[in-house]
Order: C-alpha cells, then sequence, then structure tokens
C-alpha cells in the first residue's frame, strides 16, 4: 500500500483530537485524524455535558474553562452542526453547615477571580429549582454554567474538520510511530503508514500507550464514571445540578467532609442534566477500576440515591439505560498538553479527566496556535508532561 | 395494479417508532461513516428509547449489512445497557441506607 502523507496526523476521534483537527485545518493545515474505533465513541460518548465554570478553582484550570465558554457561545452556528448548547445556569447543592462553609469561601475566592456566581437560601434556591429537595439547606448559582451535547460536539468538531479538508480515517488502528533523529517521520497503523512531521496524541485513556511507542512515561490512568439514563419527561429542571459532596469527592473541595461510606468508596454524587429530548442524564461514580467500562449494581444504586434524595420526583420517572466511561486523569488534576521533552513534533494533548467536554474547544484553539504559530501559548506554561518527571 | 419493488431507499419509513427517526437519516449515518450499530445508534438516536431498540435493531442491521455488503449475521450487535427494561427509580435504587 502507498504511504499516505499529512502535515499533522492527530491521534484520537473523541471531542479532544477532533476538536484539534478542526482548529487546525480551519487555520490551512493538512490534517488527518486516525482512531482505532468510531468517531465519538469512548468517553466523549459516555459522558455528561456538563460545561460549569463554578466548580473549578481559580486558577488555570478556570481560565481555560472561561475562555472556552466564551467560545461556547457561537461554536453550534461556526460549526453548522447543532449541538444542543444551552446557557440555562447551574447549582451547587449544599446539605451541611460544613459544606456551607467550605462553598461560602469557594464562592468568594471566584467572585475575586471574576466570576459570576452567588449563594442562594433555600427559598431562593427552591423557588430557582422548585423540585428540589426541603432537607437541602441552601446552594450556589451561576448563570454562566452551560450544557451541550457531547457526542454531537464531537461530530460536529468532525464534520466541520472534514469541511476544511481534514481527512478522518476511523477504525484504523495505530501500531507504531517512526521516529529518526531526533524527529518523527510516520505513523504506522494496520491501514498503512501516513508520512508525517508533526503528530498530536489526543487519545485519551489511551494516550499512555501512544506514548510508550516514542518511549515516553504519560501519567494518566482511566477513571470510572457510571451514568444512568431515564425515559423522556417534561422539564423537572432548568440548567445543571451538582453537589458539594461530589466536588469533594471530585478532590476540588479536600475540607468537604464524606460520611457516607459507599459515596467514599464509589466517589458518587450528584450530576443532573436534561437533554433537549427530556432524558434525564444521572451521575455518576469517579472509581479507579482499570479500563472496566461496564456499569455496576452498586454503583447505579449510589447514584440513584443521591438523584432521588436531592428531587424525590425522580423516584417516579423510569431508568431506560446506563453505561460507564472511562475519564483520563492525571496525578494533578490538570490535562497535559504540550510538546513531549526531547520530542517536539510530538504533542501531547489529553489528561482532561471530566472535564474534556468543557475545554475541548480552547484545547483545540491552543494546540493548533503551538503548531501552527510555533510558539507556545502562555495558558500551556504549566501543563507540559515535564511537570511529572522531576 | 401493483407497484414494481424496487432496491431504491423508502426515505419516509419510520425505523425507530420511540425517537423517530426515519430511513433517510440511518442512511446518512452510514454515509457519514457509521459501521457499527452502535455508531447508528450514537448518530441518530435509532434504538435508544423506551423499546430499547427491539423494534429497529433488525432493521438497523439489515440496512447497515446492505450498505456495507456484509451479512446481517456478522455485525456486533450493541452493547447492552442495563437495565434490559425501564423500571422506576424507586425500585432500582434499592432501599436508602
Amino acid at each position: 500500500m502507498k504511504a499516505k502523507l499529512a502535515e499533522v496526523v492527530v491521534i484520537g476521534g473523541g471531542v479532544i483530537g477532533t476538536s484539534i483537527a478542526y482548529y487546525l485545518a480551519r487555520e490551512g493545515a493538512d490534517v488527518a485524524l486516525v482512531d482505532k474505533d468510531d468517531i465519538a465513541s469512548g468517553t466523549s460518548s459516555a459522558c455528561d455535558g456538563f460545561i460549569m465554570l463554578q466548580t473549578k478553582e481559580p486558577g488555570p484550570k478556570l481560565e481555560m474553562a472561561l475562555e472556552s465558554a466564551e467560545i461556547f457561545q457561537s461554536l453550534g452556528e461556526e460549526l453548522a452542526y447543532d449541538i444542543e448548547y444551552r446557557k440555562d445556569g447551574g447549582m451547587v447543592v449544599i446539605e451541611t453547615e460544613e459544606e456551607f462553609e467550605s462553598m461560602s469561601s469557594l464562592v468568594k475566592r471566584q467572585r475575586e477571580f471574576e466570576l459570576e456566581v452567588e449563594l442562594l437560601d433555600k427559598d431562593q434556591m427552591i423557588k430557582q429549582q422548585p423540585y428540589l429537595s426541603h432537607h437541602l439547606l441552601a446552594s450556589t448559582y451561576s448563570p454562566t454554567d452551560a450544557q451541550v451535547h457531547p457526542i454531537k460536539l464531537t461530530l460536529g468538531f468532525a464534520q466541520a474538520a472534514q469541511h476544511y479538508g481534514a481527512r478522518l480515517y476511523s477504525f484504523t488502528q495505530v501500531k507504531g510511530i517512526k521516529v529518526s533523529n531526533g524527529q518523527v517521520t510516520g505513523v504506522v497503523t494496520n491501514e498503512g503508514e501516513i508520512r508525517t512531521k508533526i503528530i498530536v496524541n489526543a487519545a485519551g485513556v489511551g494516550a499512555p500507550e501512544v506514548g510508550k511507542m516514542v518511549g515516553l512515561e504519560i501519567p494518566i490512568k482511566p477513571r470510572r464514571g457510571q451514568i444512568v439514563i431515564t425515559e423522556q419527561v417534561p422539564p423537572l429542571l432548568k440548567g445543571i445540578l451538582t453537589s458539594t459532596a461530589y466536588l469533594a469527592a471530585k478532590g476540588a473541595k479536600k475540607s468537604a467532609k464524606i460520611t457516607d461510606q459507599n459515596i467514599r468508596k464509589l466517589g458518587a454524587g450528584l450530576i443532573v442534566e436534561q437533554s433537549e429530548e427530556g432524558n434525564l442524564i444521572l451521575g455518576s461514580t469517579r472509581e479507579f477500576v482499570g479500563y472496566n467500562k461496564k456499569t455496576s449494581y452498586e454503583g447505579i444504586c449510589a447514584i440513584l440515591g443521591c438523584a432521588t434524595k436531592a428531587m424525590p420526583i425522580l423516584r417516579e420517572v423510569h431508568a431506560i439505560r446506563s453505561f460507564a466511561g472511562l475519564r483520563p486523569t492525571t496525578p494533578d488534576g490538570l490535562p497535559i498538553i504540550g510538546r513531549a521533552p526531547g520530542l517536539k513534533e510530538f504533542i501531547i494533548a489529553a489528561g482532561h479527566e471530566g472535564d474534556g467536554i468543557a475545554l475541548a474547544p480552547i484545547t483545540g484553539k491552543l494546540v493548533a496556535d503551538l503548531i501552527i504559530k510555533e510558539e507556545s501559548p502562555a495558558q500551556l506554561d504549566h501543563l507540559n508532561l515535564e511537570r511529572f518527571m522531576q | 395494479m401493483r407497484k414494481k419493488q424496487t432496491n431504491n431507499i423508502r426515505k419516509d419509513v419510520m425505523i425507530c417508532r420511540c425517537e423517530e427517526v426515519e430511513e433517510r437519516e440511518i442512511v446518512e449515518a452510514i454515509n457519514s461513516g457509521a459501521r457499527t450499530i452502535s455508531g447508528i445508534k450514537r448518530r441518530t438516536r435509532a434504538g435508544m428509547g423506551l423499546c430499547k431498540g427491539s423494534t429497529c435493531e433488525p432493521l438497523l442491521r439489515r440496512l447497515l449489512a446492505q450498505a456495507t455488503g456484509q451479512s446481517p449475521g456478522e455485525l456486533k450487535p450493541p452493547t447492552i445497557r442495563p437495565p434490559l427494561r425501564a423500571i422506576k427509580l424507586e425500585v432500582l435504587k434499592g432501599k436508602d441506607k
């Protein structure tokens, strides 16, 4: 088979890979994207669609999330694809005095960072979200939180990338990477070789495997998140909903105390959103179980326990499906985005854990800038792989 | 007079009743790269409704097989996503701890 040629080869057809392919192709780069499976068939097809700003500590991640949120406002039009983007705000519910303290302090720090977020008392909370349980103490509210359809977002990026000339090779497995004199020269796949001088590793939970092909150790581990989908019901909530306990499980708020042993073990917490069609998306868990993508009965029970406790009306709704996705986690909770040490034209963009959807647009844009403008954007200063190599 | 049978796509035929997906949309999904029943589901929502694909899955299988030149039996079934039937959250969640 004759070798194909491409200026840049992106490995990974999830939301990060397709976003990078789109921004590169839009700038005129000749891009080939490969994925061992279908486009949008892994993590990006098994997650919620939260674009939540107020769950993030002020710092590099919130900064990137803010930039991403800005891009999302007109992204559907730009991609000419209905990504079901809605900006209806979001809430973090508070159950205990202790949680209230920790959320008050987070909200204060976020407001200093100029994020639009406030604390609501119980009456204001119930007025905003009438189906919430009266046992809840209070909540936060931010009008900047939004949601999007993760699969449609990924397919939208892919289609728009193709529109600008990118070639998509799905069901194409990367077998090896050719390096000569410290330069990458090609990607070997089961469908033949693609010669290239620049490779982007956007393989998510598969990024360590791709890294090994060039002798790099990429510290990304899969973390399972289970999700339950319900039948279509009339609107039961506005915007997106999560809990302080879940933030604590996520590691954003270590001070909040987790008492429930089951939740402690499974990292379970509250995630609720409603799709445009009316299905409720209920999550989630955070479990280290290797590459196991099955759902578990105890995981589903823990999720439904949290959801029906926060919104008692959900007891009457039917579950129709459950699934799990593997979130690519890094030791410090920040993604790895940047050139590989010692192999300049091998770029890593992976490890977004549960923020892949929210951070996809800004990640794509920054990686395209890094490749095309040849100078590293300042936002990437703390996201390189070297930070784990001390 | 009886209509002559053809192999043309009947563009207005409803394939998935739960999610109201027409044959035209299934064909579009295949043309845009879907090569598995799961791939069609993700692109069109066919099979994602209350009946969980019990009506449309054989139809999806046939359309995909036709388009890719495989036999319907060769195609991988979509992943099973429990519960097998719609069940109330009250029941599924078990007892409160």
